[in-house]
């Protein structure tokens, strides 16, 4: 396989490498490798607003307030069952649509939107949404889908944490809040890490979707340039060379999941400090 | 006194900026269909029509930006405002004319040919159980849906490439496309891909995709475009981009 791999690249660049080269450096294949920043803007965009609704999730699921229980509970079981693609189609949809529905009664008035039926009833209502956007939205998206996965590690983790430890703080005569959030959230976190970065991983890869949004990312890009093209004008004259290009993005995605594994065995140490579990030094 | 003075200005001011602002266009084209548009070196939207597009709005007094969008959504988006004017090689037909309107055609287009592997033989006048490709949305589907859908399979693909690509590695059995990009693509395929038959004369002319109720930037284009016509240089993007013509001047 990998001799394989080295004769193919060896093929590829071929006895004039100079020209090779170029090729891999001229303007649209610096485009290509300049979109990697939506791909890392919207990795990391989307695992913070993770982490915010895992929280948010996580304490809603252990409120003691019915209704809140439910909510958390209401959350994590439907987002949870939503394909990733299905829901970064909606809610940037859904949400352009309805903000556009406001702006279309306090812009063109309601006598206006009752009277056209073209949308938008006047040009005032009209959002165009530009790739910083759609990259907002995005990383909301990705946030909301991945948060109901994050909420459930945060709570299983919050479970995890020694009712001693919690027993004891309030015998100290730290309020409910102080137990949770100086004990019980800054514990939790050495539970969680593992199924954190589990989550990371899944969330890594769903920005590949983010061509759905028009974003012109690192997967478009790739199936742009390695699309056979038979017009010299339009630049080196190639078959169908999707699969290299298509290579070079699962090379980029395995290192991207080897950083990341460093990554969370750093934070694992840091968060086990001074804790009796297993992983901690 | 003073009051008024102040709102006349105020009045006067937005009227201007909103002038101004009316003066500036978004066009979309889709960027994967040379010779009309297509991502050049640099990683720029180019072509034929990017070339006219720009003629036009420098001609009509307008300040265009470009954005790319994918051929299947190309038309919603346009209705739904993201730009205000489509140029990626969309033949004027009676179909899309119940949804958007379009400026005077900017190119005659030109055949469709079918092309189809070497070696697998095809009678046109006798289709049964063949996958016949096209591109989604295009004319060329609508005729292949009418004319062959009811004792073949009519397979849609997203853009050329795309199809392309299927026809290669033999997952179709024929193809039907806009002879333009296609011609490049079956002479280029060193003997592997070959016509079939003579090829079809689909759907009208190319033109400008605009939104119905934008009357006012329709004649403003087609001022232009006129001009453009008449002056050779709508004739010369041909000649250099298609190597065909003239056909707006003698």
């Amino acid at each position: 396989m990998l001799e394989f791999l080295i004769a193919q690249i060896g093929q590829w660049l071929g006895e004039d490498i100079g020209a090779s080269l170029a090729y891999i450096s001229n303007g649209k294949h610096l485009a290509w490798y300049a979109s990697v920043r939506y791909t890392l803007i919207a990795a990391v965009g989307g695992a913070t607003c993770a982490v915010l609704f895992g929280l948010l999730g996580a304490a809603l699921k252990q409120s003691s307030f019915l209704p809140f229980k439910w909510l958390g509970d209401f959350y994590t079981t439907i987002v949870r069952g939503v394909p990733d693609v299905l829901f970064i189609l909606f809610f940037p949809l859904a949400f352009e649509k309805g903000v556009e529905y406001i702006l279309a009664y306090v812009k063109c008035g309601a006598e206006n939107v009752a009277a056209t039926t073209g949308w938008p009833p006047c040009d005032a209502a009209q959002w165009y949404l530009s790739t910083g956007d759609y990259l907002v939205m995005a990383c909301v998206s990705l946030g909301i889908v991945y948060g109901a996965f994050a909420a459930n590690v945060i709570h299983g983790a919050m479970m995890a944490v020694s009712r001693g430890q919690l027993e004891a703080a309030s015998a100290y005569g730290f309020t409910p809040r102080q137990v949770f959030w100086r004990f019980k959230v800054r514990q939790m976190w050495a539970y969680a890490l593992p199924g954190l970065s589990n989550v990371w991983m899944l969330l890594l890869k769903a920005t590949s979707l983010l061509s759905l949004l028009q974003i012109a990312d690192i997967v478009q890009w790739a199936g742009r340039l390695g699309a056979a093209n038979y017009f010299p004008r339009v630049g080196l004259v190639h078959p169908d060379w999707r699969w290299k290009y298509y290579l070079v993005l699962f090379l980029f995605f395995i290192l991207m999941t080897m950083i990341s594994e460093r990554f969370f065995e750093a934070l694992q140490r840091r968060a086990s400090r001074g804790m009796a579990i297993t992983g901690s030094n | 006194m003073y009051k008024l003075v102040l709102s006349a200005v105020l009045a006067v001011s937005l009227l201007v900026s909103s002038a101004m602002a009316s003066e500036s266009i978004r066009l979309c084209t889709e960027g994967a269909y040379p010779p009309y548009n297509y991502v050049d070196d640099n990683g720029k939207l180019a072509g034929f029509e990017v070339d006219l597009g720009n003629a036009l709005c420098k001609k009509a007094g307008l300040t265009c930006e470009w954005v790319a969008n994918e051929w299947d959504s190309i038309i919603p988006n346009l209705i739904a405002g993201n730009y205000d004017g489509i140029l990626a090689g969309m033949s004027i037909t009676d179909e899309r004319r119940k949804t958007i309107t379009f400026s005077d055609e900017y190119y005659p287009v030109a055949p469709s040919l079918y092309a189809a592997a070497a070696g697998n033989t095809i009678d046109l006048s006798a289709l049964k159980g063949k996958k016949i490709g096209v591109q989604g949305a295009t004319t060329q589907a609508a005729f292949a849906e009418k004319k062959y859908g009811a004792d073949n399979t009519i397979v849609s693909f997203q853009s050329f490439d795309q199809s392309v690509a299927d026809l290669m590695a033999g997952n179709i059995d024929l193809l039907l496309a806009d002879g333009d990009p296609l011609i490049p693509v079956v002479e280029g395929s060193k003997g592997a891909l070959v016509y079939v038959g003579d090829g079809e004369s689909i759907g009208g002319g190319v033109a400008i995709g605009l939104r119905q109720k934008d009357i006012a930037l329709a004649d403003k284009l087609n001022a232009a475009l006129t001009e453009l016509k008449n002056d050779g240089t709508v004739d010369a993007l041909i000649k250099k981009y298609f190597d065909k013509g003239p056909f707006y001047t003698n």
